[in-house]
């Protein structure tokens, strides 16, 4: 079945209530479970919760009959099975992001290094010997990095090994330059990880569908485990998904697909695409539904989207992109329903045509929002950027104004709370004899009481003592001539000093964990520092993972690991719910702030007030002669798109058709294409993030040149 | 032990003639090791030689009671009874018939002693060998830490020794049952050459490991005359527990030698089989029975309550199919327990210590009665959960068999020392390693003043230490002069050493500890596990060297390499250096923590058991290695068949349900599951232990 949604059509809602039915109507047998497949982690807890409170409401115990799981944790629940099936061990590691874009960014400088003139040929003629030098110290390093990254992904999305890829450049009729350096470094990329016994998370796909494919009966047994399969987001299901998917619902074939095909937004550089969807629905679904009627939006905003997909679809100068965006058209509710429309209210949609400068265009938006906010501290509202560095910009300006504000860009900040204090406690057992590494110790110790106004004197008062007690020993372990303490006791109020007394107690006990193996003394040192059960937790789970790092790298102590501590804590999430930011971002607990997040981020949410920002032609691109790229760079010759380039070349390698062989440029033009229609859907999905207001601005862009988009004059009425 | 509660039957088979040969089964639990206890004791008191008397037993920890019975005043003065594994039995035979095998067995040099290999020092030698070929692009299809490669490939040649095919056969075996990405069937052939390699080196240096030992004990030594005189004539009374987790060439053996024993007395469980994946061979032991006079059944239980007995048997019919449908009874409340709003990990364990708190201060039940059990027992985990219970006063012993030297400080701190004594080996300790070194070896010191003399006195470039002397005043005071005068009776201590001749390693730290750092004044002079762990490294090292030696020409200077040859390897985890801890002082007084595998295979029941994390698929899947299969290499496995996702699911069933149920045969009273819904990794956990549970639930609520 393969259902088309609309935004703010409830798409979670009905899924949920779906698997609870299934569940409650016991159509499963014992061992079986509805399994929900969905897109990002936040998710995952947002169903899971969700239809865990459905099944508990029907007196059935919780938790037990359904799966609900992104790609990545699937494919981590398939291989866990039979890791050796595919030569994996036991407790193979999954190296994060963050490990692999490190390992990716030696193996591209190690290339660089070994080769540092091959890629002259794809330099501008026009650049002078000095200026291409600099290229190459300067540029290359981060454009053969960022290559490889993408070049890597794509072979393994394409379950290309190292090693047939060799075979397939052998055999290759023509010389493929960017393929050879792809391989390379991940021929070496490959080897890294291998050694240190790990797999990435595109491994854990290709590994998954391997395992399905070759082994039958595992394969019916999934099936058999899984009789209903639920698809969330299903317009970014990539090629791989929808191949692992297949093979799950073969047989009894109850597999729901629910998407917009609108919204696909995470498309460049992966297999990903909206068409499969629209395929699957066209072609395969034995039933289909529209899910049209949307709640969210008051009228004109609704009228403002649908006159975006009507002039897409009919003006678009560039015929090709014209199938970017696709009807159904949003309705808005029908009288009675629960979840009616705000009022309609013409003036709420604002288009500001002005030629702001990028500075000028934040100060406008700040204005605007300084204005605004102290009068509707019961509203939400929102800044969707189109990238993170501009809401970092943003969140910026905001603060400088005192206005108060929460920002859902990268990583959260609960997780980076949590490891950021155990960071800083062992950074200072690390180099005990700092006092100012004491103090921040203290800070972090006592950090509760923040929040506390009338404990605010104490703590800057312990802090500065701690900070000017210049040999540490003497307070930590004094000697009967020599007690810094008892030294500075006199005339002292018994409240301070029984503080000191207290936070020295547990600095000895905290110093005596330095005899401990890594796993353990963060488990005891988590013991006094959290309480919330999820800190704990986190800290659970960095305990065996700093363990393992440790037993990779014999050679490193506590000042190694320290550096490790906050990075592995940022990519824990990627299965984990060890946040409360991970179960689902709610706008509704930040009223009166100001919400900075990503177009990207902000899919799937709603807010009262939204301000869409950057929609000029170089954020979002219409294919004209005026309209410049981000992924072609200067240096490169004939405006190419090496990323991509080096991607048409892999395709090259495994393409069978005469007529298909690589053909420099097209590649380029291609992603030109794909990447304008990416950003009329990502502009389309900003507008239907609003309920009662919209204001959109753009600005000129850093060289000054940029005007307003295309799509963005359409909505104004200002194109011919 | 008394006799009081001794049932007739085990009466009969306790004081049956001199001359009978019993074949005795039954469930765990139903009193079979106390028969052999007693059975032991009372040939003893009939008066037979101690030394006459031989006790067979699959592994040391299963035989355990006999040792400590063996010891009791019970057993009488005189000899010793011999209490041994096969294996052992190789050993000390190979050891003593050298002469007799050594050129047989195609030995290079069979006029040289033989070297016997620990797990250790074998996987020193693998690597040693398996090294290169790496470089060379061995293995490169799978993802393995090398370490678990090396002893994968040494599991190999055990497996084929303990099955009985010829080791070259392994390759073969592994590639015919292969059923997944035909890219990986080049490992097998990598692993079978490693393995050809590695027999090779071992015959052309006279190096047993375990594998070869048992080869040359029983396929050359045996079937000597001379050596199966000398060994029937010694041993005519035999006791052979738990014969269904041993390996099917001891029960080749045993076929064998068994009529030549005046008497003997067999004991088989019949639900075990625990062993497998090390090579037990429940079946061949069971053919046993035919060469005995009598076979006797017990079918009490003396351990599982009605409640636990239901449970039990309601579990393994859901668990595995072939289970049968006759059990479904009911299982009284209070008998199994769970914690109902657990979302973290660190929230079960607190409501796990929280109920042992309950049962030991409130239920009275004494804390040597009740066990925490996990599939995997992570250290983290260890740590968590006996620190929980520890600040409950209630007092816990880990039984984990055994923690490498490697996280012990105190190993740490002497192995630190013993580099700065030899700045030949130019291994720079950094000023992290040094401080710690310090902390321990002087006595009263803290972190603080550790760090700072470690920061003026230690230059590591040079690999040296400077005079405390040298130090400005104001820095000797802070200091204290009293570490300052330690400091330098150490300086000195190495300053002196490195004047004088080279000593191996294990001589250099015994020297260091005798005369310096159990002094007063130093850190291990109070410090008593340090002491101990002190002890383990010495011997580790000394087993190393003894081990390393032969297979090395001999040159001056030669033990210098060793030595650091010993450290690099430990930073490696090439060796391990684990060591037993004294888990079994104070077996009555602590609860204990441990993997399920290992509290079953100390046999004996208790009254409370924890599960955590029933839902982990730990407790079903056995461990995935890829270079190895331990029913493929099995006895049972017919040739060229291959091993599919039936074949995995079937054994897995099986395993789990006579695990399940042996765990609650050994358990009196209550069983509490440690359940949360994400796992120690911040996994959801959904294995089939939990379902088999919940669909019980379901059951006995209808």
């Amino acid at each position: 079945m393969g259902i088309s949604a609309v935004p703010g059509s409830g798409k979670t809602f009905v899924l949920s209530h779906l698997a609870a039915d299934l569940i409650a109507r016991g159509g499963l047998e014992p061992g079986q479970e509805v399994l929900i497949v969905t897109l990002v982690n936040s998710a995952v807890d947002n169903f899971s919760g969700r239809i865990s409170t459905l099944i508990s409401k029907q007196g059935l115990l919780p938790r037990i009959g359904y799966r609900v799981r992104t790609l990545h944790g699937l494919a981590h629940d398939i291989v866990r099975e039979r890791p050796e099936k595919v030569g994996l061990e036991e407790r193979f590691a999954i190296i994060d992001e963050r490990e692999a874009e490190l390992i990716s960014k030696e193996a591209a400088n190690a290339w660089l290094s070994a080769n540092p003139n091959t890629l002259d040929e794809y330099l501008d003629p026009e650049l002078d010997e000095n200026k291409r030098d600099r290229v190459r110290r300067q540029q290359l390093p981060d454009l053969v990095y960022h290559l490889a990254l993408a070049f890597i992904r794509s072979a393994k999305d394409h379950r290309l090994t190292p090693e047939l890829l060799r075979y397939k450049l052998d055999a290759a009729p023509a010389r493929l330059p960017l393929a050879e350096m792809g391989w390379a470094v991940y021929k070496d990329y490959q080897r890294a990880i291998a050694y240190r016994g790990a797999v990435d998370f595109d491994d854990l796909i290709r590994l998954a569908l391997d395992l399905l494919e070759r082994d039958s009966d595992f394969l019916e047994r999934l099936q058999s485990r899984w009789p209903y399969i639920l698809e969330d987001e299903a317009q970014d299901s990539s090629q791989t998904q929808e191949e692992i998917l297949r093979l799950l619902a073969a047989g009894q074939g109850n597999w729901v697909r629910v998407g917009d095909p609108n919204q696909a937004i995470f498309e460049t550089f992966t297999t990903a695409n909206p068409q499969y969807l629209l395929d699957f629905i066209r072609q395969e679904a034995d039933t289909r539904r529209e899910l049209p009627d949307s709640g969210r939006c008051q009228p004109a905003i609704i009228a403002a989207a649908n006159q975006l997909i009507d002039w897409v679809m009919q003006d678009h100068p560039e015929e090709a992109a014209r199938n970017a965006l696709t009807t159904p058209y949003i309705q808005p509710t029908p009288p009675g329903d629960p979840q009616p429309n705000p009022p309609d209210d013409p003036d709420g949609i604002r288009f500001i045509d002005r030629k702001y400068s990028p500075d000028e265009e934040i100060k406008a938006v700040v204005d605007s929002i300084e204005r605004w906010l102290p009068e509707h501290p019961q509203e939400t509202a929102a800044v969707l950027v189109p990238r993170n560095a501009r809401g970092v910009e943003m969140i910026n300006a905001l603060k400088q104004r005192g206005i108060p504000t929460h920002e859902l860009l990268s990583s959260t900040q609960s997780t980076r709370a949590a490891a950021g204090a155990l960071g800083n406690l062992i950074t200072y057992l690390g180099d005990p004899t700092s006092a100012a590494k004491l103090a921040r110790v203290y800070e972090v110790w006592r950090r509760s009481w923040r929040e506390e106004t009338e404990k605010q004197d104490l703590l800057a008062d312990i802090k500065k003592r701690i900070r000017g007690c210049s040999q540490v020993e003497t307070f930590l372990a004094p000697r009967p001539d020599r007690d810094w303490l008892s030294e500075i006791s006199e005339g002292l109020p018994e409240e301070v000093l029984s503080e000191l007394e207290e936070f020295r107690n547990h600095v000895i006990h905290w110093q005596g964990t330095t005899r401990l193996p890594i796993d353990q003394m963060i488990l005891t040192l988590s013991q006094d520092l959290f309480t919330e059960p999820a800190d704990l937790a986190l800290a659970h789970k960095l305990a065996l993972v700093l363990r393992k790092a440790a037993e990779d790298h014999p050679d490193w102590r506590l000042p190694e690991l320290t550096g490790e501590l906050g990075s592995i804590a940022r990519n824990q999430r990627r299965f984990i719910g060890f946040s409360e930011d991970d179960s689902g971002f709610n706008p509704d607990t930040y009223k009166g702030k100001m919400v900075v997040t990503t177009m990207h981020k902000a899919k799937g949410l709603e807010w009262d007030r939204v301000y869409l920002m950057s929609v000029n032609n170089y954020d979002f691109p219409s294919n004209q002669t005026f309209d410049t790229y981000i992924s072609e760079k200067w240096f490169i010759r004939g405006n190419l798109n090496l990323e991509t380039e080096a991607l048409a070349q892999l395709e090259a390698t495994h393409s069978t058709g005469e007529y298909d062989w690589y053909e420099e440029g097209v590649a380029t033009q291609q992603a030109r294409l794909d990447y304008v229609k990416e950003r009329l859907r990502l502009f389309y999905v900003g507008i239907t993030r609003a309920r009662r207001e919209l204001i959109v601005t753009w600005n000129t862009g850093r060289q000054g040149n940029a005007g307003a988009s295309l799509p963005f004059a359409a909505l104004t009425g200002k194109q011919e | 032990m008394n006799q009081v509660n001794l049932t007739q039957r085990q009466r009969e088979v306790i004081e049956a003639g001199a001359d009978s040969r019993i074949f005795l089964s039954g469930q765990a639990g139903c009193g079979k090791t106390t028969v052999g206890l007693e059975r032991m004791l009372y040939l003893l008191e009939q008066g037979i030689p101690a030394n006459s008397l031989l006790v067979l037993s699959p592994q040391r920890t299963l035989a355990a009671p006999y040792f400590d019975a063996s010891t009791s005043p019970r057993a009488g003065p005189g000899g010793q009874v011999s209490i041994l594994t096969v294996g052992g039995l190789a050993q000390r035979t190979v050891d003593l018939f050298w002469p007799l095998a050594a050129e047989t067995a195609g030995f290079t040099h069979p006029d040289q002693p033989p070297v016997f290999l620990t797990l250790e020092t074998a996987q020193y030698y693998m690597a040693h060998l398996v090294r290169p070929l790496l470089e060379e692009g061995f293995f490169e299809s799978i993802t393995i830490d090398r370490n678990r490669l090396y002893s994968q490939i040494i599991d190999n040649l055990n497996k084929s020794a303990v099955i009985g095919f010829p080791h070259t056969e392994i390759g073969d075996r592994l590639n015919s049952a292969w059923l997944g990405d035909p890219g990986q069937r080049r490992i097998y052939q990598d692993a079978q050459e490693s393995a050809s390699r590695f027999r090779a080196y071992c015959l052309e240096h006279n190096l047993l490991d375990f594998s070869l030992q048992l080869e040359v004990f029983l396929d050359i030594l045996w079937p000597d005359p001379v050596v199966r005189e000398y060994l029937t004539q010694i041993y005519q009374y035999l006791i052979y527990d738990n014969v269904e987790e041993d390996i099917p060439r001891a029960h080749d053996l045993l076929r064998d030698w068994l009529p030549e024993f005046k008497a003997a007395l067999l004991i088989y469980d019949t639900g075990g089989g625990y062993r497998k994946f090390l090579g037990a061979d429940p079946e061949t032991g069971q053919a046993l029975s035919q060469l005995c006079d009598q076979q006797i059944e017990l079918d009490d239980s003396f351990a599982a309550s009605q409640g636990i007995a239901n449970l039990a048997n309601n579990l393994r019919s859901v668990i595995s199919p072939s289970g049968g449908s006759l059990y479904r009874e009911k299982v009284p409340v209070g008998v199994l327990s769970f914690p109902h709003e657990t979302r973290f990990y660190p929230q079960m364990l607190d409501w796990v210590a929280e109920q042992t708190r309950s049962l030991v201060s409130e239920a009275q039940i004494p804390p040597g009665e009740i066990v925490i059990l996990a599939p995997y027992l992570s250290d983290s985990l260890r740590f968590s959960i006996m620190e929980r219970l520890q600040a409950r006063g209630i007092p816990v012993r880990s039984h984990r068999p055994s923690r490498s030297l490697r996280d012990e400080p105190a190993s740490q701190a002497l192995l630190t020392l013993a580099a700065l004594a030899h700045p030949g080996w130019h291994m720079r300790p950094n000023t992290y390693d040094v401080t710690q070194a310090l902390l321990l070896a002087l006595d009263g010191m803290d972190l603080v003043r550790a760090k700072l003399l470690t920061e003026i006195v230690y230059r590591s470039r040079e690999l040296t230490l400077a005079p405390f002397e040298q130090i400005n005043p104001d820095m000797q005071e802070r200091i204290t002069f009293l570490h300052g005068n330690h400091y330098t009776q150490l300086r000195s201590w190495i300053l002196e050493f490195q004047a004088g001749p080279p000593l191996p390693l294990d001589h250099f730290l015994r020297k260091m500890f005798g005369e310096v750092l159990s002094q007063p004044g130093f850190g291990f002079h109070h410090d008593f596990d340090a002491v101990r762990v002190a002890a383990s490294l010495i011997e580790s090292i000394r087993k190393f060297r003894l081990a390393m030696e032969p297979a090395q020409p001999s040159q001056g200077g030669l033990e210098f390499d060793l030595g650091s040859e010993y450290i690099s390897m430990l930073q490696d985890g090439v060796i391990s250096a684990q060591y037993l801890e004294a888990w079994r002082t104070g077996t009555d007084e602590a609860v204990l923590v441990a993997p399920a595998y290992t509290f079953l295979m100390m046999n004996r029941p208790v009254t409370a058991q924890f599960w955590l994390d029933p839902g982990s698929s730990g407790w079903v899947e056995r461990l995935s290695q890829p270079l190895t299969q331990p029913y493929v290499l099995s006895r049972g496995w017919p040739d060229a068949q291959l091993w599919t996702d039936a074949h995995e699911v079937e054994t897995n069933q099986e395993n789990l349900a006579r695990l399940a149920s042996g765990l609650l045969y050994r358990c009196r009273e209550r069983l509490f599951l440690g359940l949360a819904d994400l796992g120690e990794s911040g996994f959801e956990q959904r294995g089939a232990l939990l379902q088999a549970f919940q669909q019980v639930l379901q059951e006995s609520s209808k």
